[in-house]
């Protein structure tokens, strides 16, 4: 085992791999600064880049972008307020308290080197779990590995944030949208109405970036940040130093608390780094300063953040059940490559392992050295309003998602997702069991029916290893039922819910027209898909039939309880009260329902999305975007003109040479074919 | 000096209330009034400025305050620490041993983790 971890360390000597991992840093720097993107975006963005790459060289580039997001997106959170991503609002609580204090670089040295160690004892925690879970990786058999992948899939909608008939409901959907194509069991087509081009199923890439990268960008497109007074970088870094290591048990605590989250399917950094930031106001007995400066506030959530990184990969690599969206959509990396993630990945790959854990290590330190140096340019990419980098990350990644399949019908899925996406996003069904479904929906169905031909009836639901996790499986559900019942009867006073995160402001349409929208189209698809699967065999048939009767009751309860929440109608607000007042909840208040400016918004830039991809398909994928990025910037960004000609210009040139630097592929339009 | 009243929405959080009012008179200290129910506390604003009038009347004021914190008993502390309040008030009830074990309790957490006295009230009275 230890040979296999020094060659993996002797093979990052390869030129070809240090570079990797060292564009895959900067990468993932660059892109936990934008606001929305963070791993799943860093992934997404990199993964179509990978193709042509052998599998060693395209993980140290992912894994090393995947390393620092979290390192970086801190950045803007302390110095402007404004968190990169929702997992480094944590950090502005008491980073930006302390920026505004002019100890901006005390919180940044702290936040840096949490983020660090963070990585670091993740990386420790991946290997430790190699030689703990290998005894137990390979004596598992199909019936324990198919429980695993219900697991993963219900786990992950149980414990997302939001409401859980909404995450099982978003789970199921994208198992029913995952089994698309070529039924596994039976070779016969599903769900594809006759057409080829859906015969291979949908793409990861396309699926992925679409549900999470452009229901982002259609969200954020419309706010205008950069007017926004930058605090200036003040002194501190010694003392961030020397604090940073008195609070070194903050740091651990943080980082175990991270791997934790990230071992669990769903729950993620967002929810990982509350829970540190919980664990250390409960722990401390002096709470005064949480919230308004505290080093404590943002060593544990810092280091928890980017611990879950790695955690995440343990469930992925060591049984395949990815734990959160990066690492779904790098089991998919793996896949293509023909590498089984799962018990075989440790016989057969275990380099490959180690090679992960090395580039994980590595990226971290560099990623902080690198933020050390670079935070005075980095703190000006922060002012870039966001709706001048849509523009571009729209076009990289619409020729991400072209690059798996080549084809143009991925890039117009990916639209229509992006809006079902965004539609996900702010009615407030959390989108991370979607896509863990849609990734899992094969192995499901294939372990199903091994476990089904190699065991009697249901002898194998008595095998030791498949009444555990049937255990693991029930027990949240009951834990679930309790909560909602308190919940119901307002008795909950004595509840210690210190692991949930206040309600955010992330799901703008939550009880509106749109949310009640948004459960229809559950139904309708569910509905969908049991009728239609009525005509396929028996054996293609049980599955979707399953798993859409699961959908149509979970949906229809959504549905219930949407339409009697409106024949109730809202209850009557009061004046607001003097205590309204004092505790500042009202702008707070439930927002108006129906045809919000959020939504006219966001409508507006799938527009401008879908224009982009018409003139793809009719002049090819250069000329679109010289016509389609100054538009946007002009129209839409409203930035100067000298910008929007110097952008283009730069993105053009970028693109030419491409081609002739990566394996990429430009789409070619109709009129190519005419000359 | 002031009475901190941990209040919800609930029959505790109202005899909490009632006997932080007593308290906040006997003791002549001003009246901090604490969130911790989920969501929106629900005293409404005639029963407020009732409140608010008659302790004035005493020479006494109120105030209501809330933490960013998410555990309603980190907020509770959080509050009393920084005003150095001299004595908290929460309202309790009867728990069953698997409640207790399963649900944690915010009336343990403040009680054990309090820097200042803390007043504990009965809803279900004996």
């Amino acid at each position: 085992m230890l040979d296999s971890a020094m060659a993996a360390l002797a093979s990052l000597a390869d030129p070809s791999l240090l570079i990797m991992l060292l564009i895959g840093t900067v990468a993932g720097l660059i892109m936990g600064l934008i606001p929305g993107l963070g791993g799943t975006g860093a992934v997404a963005i990199l993964l179509p880049i990978t193709f042509g790459m052998e599998p060693p060289q395209a993980l140290a580039l992912l894994i090393g972008a995947l390393a620092v997001v979290h390192t970086s997106d801190t950045v803007s959170a302390v110095l402007l307020g404004a968190p990169g991503s929702a997992s480094a609002s944590v950090t502005m609580l008491d980073g930006y308290s302390m920026a505004k204090k002019g100890q901006a670089a005390r919180a940044l040295t702290l936040a840096f080197l949490s983020s660090m160690a963070g990585g670091i004892i993740g990386a420790v925690g991946l290997t430790l779990a190699i030689p703990l879970a290998r005894p137990l990786v390979l004596s598992f058999a199909s019936p324990e590995l198919f429980m695993l992948t219900v697991l993963g899939v219900s786990l992950a909608a149980v414990l997302s944030r939001g409401n859980i008939i909404k995450g099982v409901s978003a789970g199921l959907l994208g198992l029913i949208l995952g089994m698309v194509g070529t039924s596994p069991t039976t070779a016969e087509e599903r769900f594809t109405f006759g057409s080829l081009f859906l015969g291979d199923g949908l793409s990861l890439v396309a699926v992925a970036l679409g549900i999470f990268g452009l229901a982002e960008i259609a969200s954020r497109a419309s706010q205008r940040r950069g007017e926004k007074q930058t605090i200036s970088l003040g002194g501190g870094w010694g003392q961030g130093i020397r604090e940073w290591l008195s609070h070194w048990t903050q740091v651990i605590r943080g980082a175990l608390i991270g791997i934790w989250a990230g071992v669990l399917p769903g729950v993620g950094a967002t929810a990982g780094t509350w829970m540190a930031y919980g664990q250390a106001v409960a722990t401390a007995k002096d709470k005064r300063q949480f919230g308004k400066g505290d080093p404590r506030g943002i060593v544990g959530p810092e280091s928890a953040n980017n611990s879950v990184e790695a955690g995440d990969l343990i469930p992925t690599l060591l049984f395949g059940i990815p734990g959160g969206v990066p690492s779904a959509m790098l089991l998919g990396m793996l896949l293509t490559y023909g590498i089984q993630p799962g018990p075989s990945i440790i016989t057969e790959h275990l380099d490959l392992m180690y090679l992960i854990v090395w580039s994980f290590a590595i990226a971290s330190i560099l990623g902080a050295l690198l933020c050390f140096l670079s935070v005075k340019q980095l703190a000006k990419l922060t002012k870039v309003p966001f709706a001048v980098l849509a523009a571009g990350l729209v076009a990289i990644m619409l020729l991400g998602s072209f690059q798996e399949g080549g084809q143009l019908g991925d890039l117009w899925i990916m639209i229509i997702l992006g809006v079902f996406g965004w539609l996900l996003k702010s009615t407030g069904f959390p989108r991370a069991p979607f896509l863990i479904g849609f990734v899992l929906a094969i192995p499901l169905e294939r372990y199903y029916f091994l476990t089904d031909s190699l065991y009697e009836g249901f002898d194998w639901m008595a095998r030791p290893g498949v009444l555990v996790f049937l255990a693991i499986l029930i027990l949240p559900m009951i834990w679930a039922l309790i909560k909602f019942i308190r919940a119901r009867r307002h008795t909950n006073l004595d509840d210690g819910h210190r692991d949930e995160q206040p309600e955010d402001d992330e799901a703008p349409l939550k009880n509106s027209t749109w949310s009640l929208a948004a459960s229809g189209i559950f139904f309708v698809a569910f509905a969908a898909a049991f009728l239609s699967s009525a005509s396929f065999s028996p054996e293609a048939r049980l599955v979707p039939q399953l798993v859409s009767t699961g959908g149509l009751i979970f949906s229809g309860i959504l549905l219930f309880m949407e339409i009697r929440r409106r024949l109730r109608g809202r209850t009557p607000h009061a004046d607001h009260t003097l205590a309204e007042k004092a505790d500042g909840s009202l702008g707070k208040q439930p927002v108006k329902a129906g045809w919000t400016l959020d939504a006219k918004f966001a409508l507006k830039t799938f527009l401008w999305m879908t224009g982009f991809l018409a003139l793809t398909a009719a002049f090819g994928y250069l000329i679109a975007v010289t016509i389609f990025i100054p538009a946007f910037l002009l129209i839409v960004a409203r930035a100067r003109l000298k910008v929007a000609i110097i952008y283009t210009g730069v993105l053009y040139i970028v693109l030419l040479a491409l081609p002739s630097l990566l394996p990429i592929d430009l789409p070619q339009g109709w009129l190519n074919t005419l000359v | 000096m002031t009475v901190l009243v941990a209040y919800a929405s609930a029959p505790e959080g109202r005899e909490a209330l009632t006997e932080g009012i007593k308290e906040a008179h006997r003791r002549k200290s001003d009246l901090l009034i604490v969130n911790i129910g989920r969501g929106h506390h629900d005293l409404d604003a005639q029963e407020l400025q009732e409140l608010e009038g008659q302790l004035i009347e005493a020479g006494l004021a109120l105030t209501i305050e809330s933490s960013i914190l998410a555990d309603p008993g980190d907020a509770v502390i959080q509050i009393a620490q920084e005003r150095g309040v001299e004595v908290i008030v929460i309202g309790l009830r009867h728990r069953s041993m698997v409640g207790k074990l399963i649900l944690g309790s915010t009336v343990q957490r403040i009680l054990l983790d309090a820097t200042c006295p803390v007043l504990a009230v009965r809803a279900d009275k004996l």
